[in-house]
């Protein structure tokens, strides 16, 4: 449980950083609340030359309103977002998302943005911030660039993000409306992980129709995805038992799905359906 | 471990086989294969740095082809460790010609042991089938290269890319 040897820098801005990084992109990493990259590196699975850890750079760490939109600093907490009460009214999705995240000791280091650029594929962010078709913000030494999160989930562990790219800020449009908004998961009894975890971000219009609906499913297979069958069901329906059960059931198709000792991939497929159904119906219950 | 999958490669079945037998191709193709040294007949060493996102270890082991039939299927027998554990397993790879492309079917079942398999468990699957995709998509453009031309480059880019080109011809023979 001794990492190998590396080198370790704690810049006090994100240019420093940035600057080291594009130094030596291949063999840097990162370091943000530490809580995947740290157990990883004493189990000597992953052996950065170079750690540049980012806990010290200014002004990363926030919520804030601008323009419509949620901002939210990469280097914020699962607690911070578990525990704003301005989330709670505005986009109760990231609180409930955060607060099923790890144990407390997790929550209280580990990161939204550390989470999201490390993308386990069965992290609870990658399915929230799909479904809220949220826009994340990377920077490097050459300038700036916004990434849908359709297109930031590449593959297991793998981002859109760029060697030398930091993720600095993850936006979110305020959802408006009758919004209602659920994260349903089954715990890794272990580590907390979601061996299936469903986000659900539903609006319905004047005439009690759905108008827009999001929803982002992890753990099923090897990135986090859209349900954009489901979604296509639900938009201009009235979300009914029936129709929400007819929607959920196409939460997996097409999805190669993952199997491991304790969920076969036939499980997670199975699973993905029933919670599908079971949060878009909290979702559909949350709306005033 | 079962490992299975279909790969579709637009590249006539002749020129998929000798590049599913040609060392240097193969060393180009397989993620992160630093050396793929000939031992014998059909056996090979190989050295793999290889990994998905942060995690990354250096494997060494060996590779033997077995069951050879010309240009339709062999078995592939592979025994390897590494710093961050071991693996050990056997498949069946089967080449059948469709509208002029060829469709790989491989199948197998292997053993994974020590750091790796016992905090890894729930992503090997995943990570296997990630490395067989590349695999697949640089093995696809190596068959597409006229005899006697340079081989392409590889590189994590040209490979998503050819990926997602893959993908959008696909999705368009579907409609």
């Amino acid at each position: 449980m001794i990492p190998a040897q590396f080198d370790y820098a704690a810049p006090a801005t994100l240019d420093e950083a940035l600057s080291l990084l594009a130094e030596r992109p291949d063999d840097a990493k990162i370091l943000a609340g530490g809580h995947s990259l740290i157990p990883a590196m004493k189990l000597r699975l992953a052996q950065p030359a170079l750690l540049i850890d980012i806990g010290r750079v200014k002004d990363l760490s926030y919520i804030r309103e601008e323009g419509g939109q949620i901002r939210i600093g990469a280097m914020t907490t699962h607690y911070q977002l578990e525990s704003s009460e301005r989330l709670r009214e505005i986009c109760p999705l990231l609180p409930e998302c955060a607060a099923s995240i790890g144990d407390v000791q997790v929550r209280n280091k580990g990161t939204i943005g550390g989470s999201l650029a490390h993308a386990d594929p069965a992290a609870d962010w990658p399915a929230a911030i799909i479904s809220l078709r949220a826009e994340l913000v990377a920077v490097s030494s050459r300038g700036e660039r916004v990434i849908a999160a359709d297109d930031f989930f590449v593959d297991m562990l793998t981002t859109a993000l760029r060697p030398d790219e930091v993720l600095r800020e993850i936006r979110i449009n305020a959802p408006g409306g009758r919004t209602g908004q659920a994260y349903m998961k089954v715990h890794h009894p272990a580590s907390g992980f979601a061996v299936v975890g469903v986000a659900v971000s539903l609006t319905l219009g004047a005439d009690g129709k759905c108008s827009a609906a999001g929803v982002g499913i992890t753990g099923v297979a090897t990135k986090a995805y859209r349900a954009a069958q489901v979604e296509g069901a639900l938009v201009g329906s009235t979300p009914d038992e029936q129709t929400t059960a007819s929607a959920a059931s196409h939460a997996a198709d097409g999805v190669d799905a993952n199997g491991d000792i304790y969920a076969s991939a036939d499980y997670r497929r199975h699973l993905a359906v029933v919670y599908a159904r079971r949060a878009i119906a909290e979702a559909v219950a949350k709306i005033k | 471990m079962k490992i299975e999958g279909t790969h579709e490669l637009r590249a006539p079945r002749e020129r998929v086989w000798q590049a599913l037998v040609d060392p240097s191709v193969l060393q180009r193709c397989i993620p992160g294969c630093e050396r793929l040294e000939r031992t014998g007949e059909d056996s090979y060493a190989a050295t793999l740095r290889t990994g998905v996102g942060a995690i990354k270890g250096v494997f060494q082991g060996s590779v033997r082809l077995e069951d050879m039939s010309v240009p339709t299927h062999y078995r592939i027998v592979v025994d390897g460790k590494g710093q961050p554990g071991f693996l050990k397993g056997a498949g069946d790879l089967d080449l059948e010609e469709r509208d002029g492309g060829t469709v790989v079917r491989y199948a197998g079942d292997v053993q994974v042991g020590g750091t790796l398999a016992s905090v890894g468990q729930r992503m090997i699957q995943g990570a296997a089938k990630m490395m067989a995709a590349q695999f697949f998509t640089a093995l696809e453009a190596e068959a597409q290269v006229e005899q006697g031309d340079p081989p392409p480059r590889h590189g994590f880019f040209r490979t998503a890319l050819r990926a997602i080109s893959g993908l959008l011809r696909q999705i368009f023979k579907r409609h």
